[in-house]
């Protein structure tokens, strides 16, 4: 069966009028929970999974992946209005669409987000339909070799690209690497830094620390002084869509994240988290004026939320040919899959294309729906903002108390959301970046359990890097954007002292 | 002169968890060797890695002039005591007394004087969580102290 | 996951605020008088974990009550069994792999618990051997041939295991000692990923589940060379097993398990009801059928049964955790 036949077969199995409704649930209900702060699709997967028992095996998967890329794009209205992300992918979108929405262009913001997601998603589609069969032979290519120089590239590149000062960004990466090895250790299960604590053996709960840096710091900080700048204005419906001005920059931004998207998500795990920092560090590179980053650049939104989507499409090889999913929500899917009996597998294309292309497309018009359904709420979500933010916060706090207290019904994670927003507050003040503190987090583990591998097999030769042509190419490309950061640093205070003034637009760090 | 103290604190802080988290990986756990790393093998890469670091950030700042941002400190104690108290009463109280409290503890510092509003609040959020929460979203949680 | 989501728990909850005013002496036979939570120590979707749903969704209506899945995963399991030991309010058990019970408390430092002093046994579930698989395009046809190889270079191959001291990590080892043969072990964290370095040829060989195996030996890209059961396994009959070939002995068995658990001190009567539950829902067909797809074996039986069990494989695997430790 070609590529082809199993698209339009796809549309047969989406386009049944069940299956539109499971996928129309699946994605108000994702909404609505990925708004709450703290709350995200787990929860919503988890109050869905026993139902999965009862639907057939694509509605089930249609309706749980509405949830998800439902919560996805609610995490991203938390996130740009109120700070409040709930994953590193997320944790990017408040990069440029916070300053946005604090400038009174949180409609555009939003806007933004929900085109380059839509965009991303349907231009994820076209590659998966052109280049399926490659992408499912990618991730045997890669290695724990691979893994490794590639996770590296991309913490480097978020560190030193992303910033005006490397140091202060690589230390919040390696502190987030730290925070990410608290736990039991996955390869020899000796615990670490869990000081007898039996709730830190999974780790530190990835949802309290990205509510304690992120919406916790932000709420301290503007207590005071938020209600003193007055309440934004009403805004008309003119201000809220975007000036062609944003539209034009918009393409380019979508289409290299898409790109990078699709390229990452084949590569279970890891996929969309390095690809939206990558994106985003792609997007500083290249703009004419990267000191607009993170004071509301536009392209810092759809880039990011292009490849993100971009590549939760693209993951869904390496989840349903290889078993491997890119994330516990993936997880849960394969879960509802097994459940109805079916394995995952490399047969999976032609064994059953029609659930293969069938999710695909269904995913398509899921974010179609997104897009109707959200569309016309953007008002409503700018509204919010108009609330006095004395009313406001004590809500966000006991809204984020509970979606903590809900992920495993501790006290311990909130006390925990407590500490952790107590120093992400101090390290605001400081002007360190709690994004990359998250992204290190997250790839942490990943990063240390490939490398000790890598060197397992390799029988402890470091060479290994180097001689795996993929790991080597990653290497160099590691080594490039350090020196350069080294060499833009050098010439910036050559130009300081006045001697050698850098060249206009040079936007190397 | 005003130093650049948020550089200084900041950098001063991050290298003494690096040394810390070098120090305690290093004294608890196996480092193994470069074929077989222990699991003490990251961890100390890390915190001396954070601690030169540390040292990069903090040690130019000294000489250099920087601008003091305001310390919110009350406004980080009542939000910070409003977490926890929810942390340790939640399983206790159940889910409306709790809430109310903390919105109470966290509207503390909020700019504007009075009482009355802050008790609307507390009933209005009360309200709306028990609303998201336990009719919408069924979580099982208590709502009353007496409904455990 | 959130063991707070559940459809019907809203009215369970009031249900049980009201019985537990008036359960003063609680009697076998009330029992259960609130949602019963099932602790497994694995995340949701994977396999320990969608057995304990497989048996939770027909207990809930033998019981007349909620039966909640509540995933604890980490350390092999360990934290699902200490998670389990934590609650003390009669309706918590523990559905658990063979690892937490026979050879975690050799191996997680600091366990927290005593299995003799602390579990009560409730039921065996399901059992499941493990094939030993190889890439396609490996030399060995077979299994003498990988033997073979094997003895001639030692250290050489290098085999991956879903972690140090899984169940296919020692499944390895004692296959090893039992061929006279040295291999270099590289833990993951799933058989996907083992899979997929094996594929990668990244590493030669892996004890797994079959049916972590089979959609790739159907797509022609992995072989299975044996099979560790006694006797050949309905899920892939056609694949040898390894005991009496290339010189391994006749009693060569590995087999790893499933089981429901207590907390010691449980009443008896409560156990009786669930093992009695339990082994009425395993005589059903079509869950056999479900969980042969996935590659287990039913296996109804007392709770004495699962007692020998765990005391037998305690011994066994403790003699290769021996061999493993002297070794460094």
């Amino acid at each position: 069966m070609t590529t082809w036949d199993g698209l339009v077969h796809g549309l047969g199995t989406a386009l049944q009028p069940s299956i539109l409704i499971y996928s129309l649930f699946g994605v108000f209900l994702g909404t609505f929970v990925g708004v709450l702060p703290g709350i995200g699709a787990m929860a919503a997967i988890s109050l869905l999974l026993p139902l999965t028992y009862y639907i057939s095996a694509e509605a089930a998967l249609v309706m749980l992946a509405g949830v998800y890329y439902g919560s996805q794009y609610g995490g991203s209205v938390a996130s740009i209005l109120l700070r409040l992300p709930g994953t590193p992918q997320s944790a990017v979108t408040t990069l440029d669409g916070y300053p946005m929405a604090r400038q009174g262009r949180a409609g555009v913001a939003l806007f933004t987000a929900m085109v380059s997601s839509f965009s991303g998603s349907i231009l994820g589609i076209g590659v998966l339909v052109m280049l399926a069969g490659w992408l499912s032979g990618l991730a045997t290519r890669f290695g724990a070799a691979e893994y490794t120089a590639m996770m590296v590239l991309g913490l480097v590149a978020a560190a030193t690209v992303g910033s005006e000062r490397p140091a202060k960004s690589l230390a919040m990466v390696v502190t987030g690497l730290i925070l990410g090895t608290v736990g039991t250790d996955v390869t020899s299960g000796a615990q670490r830094f869990t000081f007898g604590q039996a709730e830190l053996m999974d780790g530190i709960n990835l949802v309290a620390l990205a509510m304690g840096l992120f919406g916790v710091a932000e709420v301290i900080a503007n207590i005071r002084t938020a209600d003193t700048h007055g309440r934004p204005d009403r805004v008309s419906l003119r201000q809220m869509m975007p000036r062609a001005a944003d539209l034009r920059a918009m393409p380019g931004p979508i289409l290299r994240g898409t790109t990078l998207g699709s390229f990452f998500g084949a590569l279970p795990g890891t996929g969309s988290t390095i690809s939206s920092f990558l994106s985003y560090a792609l997007e500083r590179r290249v703009a004419r004026r990267p000191e607009r980053f993170g004071n509301g650049a536009i392209q810092g939104i759809a880039g990011p939320e292009s490849a993100n989507n971009a590549a939760a499409i693209t993951a869904f090889v390496p989840t349903l040919t290889l078993g491997i999913p890119g994330d516990p929500i993936m997880a849960l899917m394969l879960g509802a899959l097994v459940i109805h009996g079916i394995q995952p597998g490399p047969m999976m294309l032609e064994a059953r294309p029609e659930m293969f292309w069938g999710l695909v497309v269904s995913f398509g018009i899921g974010n179609l729906f997104l897009l109707i359904l959200n569309l016309p709420l953007i008002g409503i979500w700018v509204s919010m903002l108009r609330i006095p933010f004395r009313w406001l916060y004590p809500a966000i706090i006991v809204f984020v108390c509970l979606g903590v207290y809900s992920v495993r019904g501790s006290s311990f994670d909130l006390i925990a959301v407590a500490v952790i927003g107590g120093l992400g507050y101090l390290l605001a003040l400081a002007a360190f970046s709690p994004a990359l503190l998250l992204l290190g987090f997250v790839l942490g583990p990943l990063i240390e359990t490939n490398l000790r591998r890598a060197m397992l097999i390799s029988r402890g030769d470091p060479m290994v890097f180097l001689e795996r042509p993929i790991a080597a190419g990653f290497v160099l490309a590691t080594a490039a954007l350090i020196a350069l950061s080294v060499i833009g640093a050098v010439r910036r205070r050559a130009a300081r002292a006045g001697q050698t003034p850098a060249p206009p637009g040079d936007g190397a760090d | 002169m005003q130093r650049d103290w948020h550089d200084i604190a900041g950098g001063g802080a991050l290298a003494a968890l690096g040394i810390g988290v070098a120090a305690h990986a290093g004294l608890t756990h196996d480092l193994g060797t470069l074929r077989q790393m222990g699991p003490g093998f990251f961890p100390v890469l890390l915190g001396a890695l954070l601690a030169g670091l540390g040292l990069v950030i903090a040690l130019p700042a000294w000489r250099r002039q920087g601008t003091a941002r305001a310390f919110a400190g009350r406004e980080a104690l009542a939000v910070l005591a409003a977490i926890v108290v929810f942390g340790v009463f939640m399983t206790r109280l159940g889910l409306i007394p709790t809430t109310a409290l903390a919105v109470l503890i966290a509207a503390t510092p909020a700019p504007r004087a009075g009482w009355r509003w802050r008790l609307v609040l507390a009933t209005a959020v009360s309200l709306l969580t028990w609303a998201v929460f336990i009719l919408a979203l069924k979580m099982t949680i208590p709502v009353w102290p007496w409904s455990r | 996951m959130t063991p707070m989501f559940n459809r019907r728990s809203l009215l369970a909850t009031a249900a049980a605020s009201v019985m537990t005013l008036s359960a003063g002496a609680a009697a076998a036979q009330e029992w259960p008088t609130a949602p019963v939570h099932i602790v497994v120590g694995f995340p949701a979707g994977s396999s320990p974990d969608t057995i304990a749903r497989l048996v939770a969704e027909p207990l809930s209506q033998r019981l007349g009550q909620p039966v909640v899945v509540e995933n604890k995963p980490g350390a092999g399991g360990v934290i699902g069994v200490q998670q389990m030991l934590a609650a003390t309010d009669g309706h918590t058990f523990g559905a658990t792999i063979n690892g937490p019970l026979t050879t975690s408390p050799r191996l997680v430092k600091d366990i927290s618990y005593d299995v003799a002093r602390d579990i009560a046994p409730v039921a065996l579930v399901a059992t499941s051997p493990l094939v030993l698989a190889v890439s396609a395009e490996a030399e060995a046809s077979d299994l003498a041939g990988f033997v073979e190889q094997a003895r001639a270079n030692p250290g050489d191959l290098a085999y991956g295991s879903v972690g140090q001291g899984s169940g296919a990590h020692l499944t390895a080892e004692l296959f090893a000692v039992a061929a006279g043969v040295e291999m270099l072990h590289v833990p993951f964290q799933s058989y996907a990923e083992v899979t997929t370095s094996i594929m990668g040829r990244e590493i030669d060989a892996g004890f797994m589940a079959p049916s972590a195996a089979m959609p790739h030996v159907q797509a022609g890209k992995m072989k299975m060379l044996g099979i560790t059961s006694t006797a050949p396994f309905a899920q892939v009959p056609d694949v040898p097993v390894i005991a009496g070939q290339a010189g391994l002995p006749a009693d060569f068995r590995a087999e790893l398990w499933n089981a429901f658990i207590a907390p010691a001190g449980t009443d008896p009567a409560v156990i009786a009801r669930l093992n009695t539950e339990i082994g009425a829902i395993l005589q059903d067909g079509a869950v056999q059928e479900k969980l042969l797809a996935m590659g287990w074996q039913a296996a109804p039986g007392s709770a004495e049964d699962l007692a020998a069990r765990i005391a037998g494989d305690t011994a066994v695997w403790g003699a290769v955790i021996d061999r493993i430790e002297s070794r460094n």
